[in-house]
């Protein structure tokens, strides 16, 4: 992992892809340690009974991957904002690509903001969003 | 001059978008090899963006940019294409359970065009109404490939096309900066204005084009 200035990065610059098997067991901690250790996040039989297709990851679990994948591409980037549309629910046993990209640079503040997705292995969507991150600048 | 546009797509003055079109056409200049567009046309949620003045941006990057809306009816959403005062007058584009048939016809006679947009949608697209009520009188054109689909419903789009011979064109529905232009239309006759659009939508000569590259294969870890 490498710390980028703000005078490093440009606009349309990507972020390092991610692309991992999301597993229900992985959901599964993460609702346990989330306190939110409810039916639909931890089996399919009782999220099926709320309607949903079958288990699903919580909404936060997608935004903190989401803000990994920023940084990860900057350990020094700090997230100002983050924000998200849940298009589908996350259904987990399947592999997830995380993607983003810088779309603009603001040399007032020295912020950047980047477009943030999750999709899967057809290219759906599942979250889309937007993070605004600050970056160091060079002394 | 412009033949291939992105017909649906959304910026910062719609509620679910913090897309400058400053940004688009950045992106737009950036992606030029493999996003050959000449204009956008920007489709804001549940209104009509009159205060929207783009002609400087117009003119700085060379990209036709027009303005229609994206409202929301008891089939579905409809794109309005050649929106004006008598339209508005007409509509309040606020309401989310607009009657479509009297959009469709409306908006027809008073100069503009409405046309379905994800109609494989669930819930929000065409086909699933079609499945419950009579279909609508009007329609010339639906969005057959639109950017944020999923797998089966622009394919769901094809059958209903070719039952009902319905011309097919395609959009983005861009809500973030870099996915402008991923699916457009291509037009047989050059688009200048508004009035041109609406024309050319009526009479047909134009189909979707598709940007989107194939997804590479990738390593997939077995978890983060």
């Amino acid at each position: 992992m490498n710390t980028f200035y703000f005078e490093e990065i440009e606009e349309g610059d990507e972020l390092p892809a991610i692309d991992f098997f999301l597993s229900k067991d992985g959901v599964r901690q993460f609702a346990k340690t989330a306190g939110m250790y409810f039916p639909r996040f931890t089996d399919d039989e009782g999220a099926r009974a709320e309607g949903l297709p079958g288990m699903i990851a919580p909404g936060v679990m997608s935004l903190g991957l989401l803000a990994r994948m920023i940084s990860d591409w900057n350990p020094a980037a700090v997230v100002k904002r983050i924000g998200t549309t849940f298009r589908s629910p996350v259904l987990p046993d399947r592999n997830v690509h995380l993607r983003g990209a810088v779309t603009q640079k603001n040399d007032e503040d020295h912020t950047a903001e980047c477009d943030i997705w999750m999709e899967n292995d057809d290219g759906e969507r599942w979250v889309i969003g937007t993070a605004t991150v600050v970056l160091p600048v060079k002394a | 001059m412009a033949h291939i546009l992105d017909m649906h797509l959304h910026s910062e003055a719609s509620d679910d978008s913090r897309a400058p079109v400053e940004a688009y056409l950045k992106w737009l200049a950036r992606k030029r090899d493999e996003r050959p567009l000449e204009g956008l046309v920007l489709t804001e949620h549940r209104q009509f963006h009159a205060a929207g003045d783009y002609r400087d941006l117009e003119d700085k990057y060379g990209v036709l940019i027009l303005k229609a809306s994206e409202v929301e009816t008891d089939y579905g959403h409809v794109l309005v294409y050649g929106v004006n005062d008598d339209i508005l007058k007409r509509f309040d584009f606020k309401n989310v359970r607009l009657p479509a048939q009297e959009v469709i016809s409306e908006v027809a006679r008073m100069g503009g065009i409405a046309m379905p947009c994800h109609p494989g949608r669930p819930t929000i697209g065409l086909i699933e109404h079609y499945g419950k009520r009579p279909p609508l009188e009007g329609v010339t054109g639906v969005e057959a490939l639109n950017g944020g689909s999923k797998k089966g419903e622009n394919e769901r789009v094809a059958e209903l096309i070719s039952q009902y011979g319905y011309h097919a064109f395609g959009g983005s529905d861009s809500h973030l900066v870099s996915f402008v232009g991923l699916c457009a239309t291509e037009f047989d006759r050059d688009i200048k204005n508004m009035d041109d659009l609406v024309d050319a939508l009526r009479v047909g000569g134009y189909r979707p084009v598709d940007f989107r590259s194939p997804r590479p294969q990738t390593q997939v870890a077995p978890e983060v």
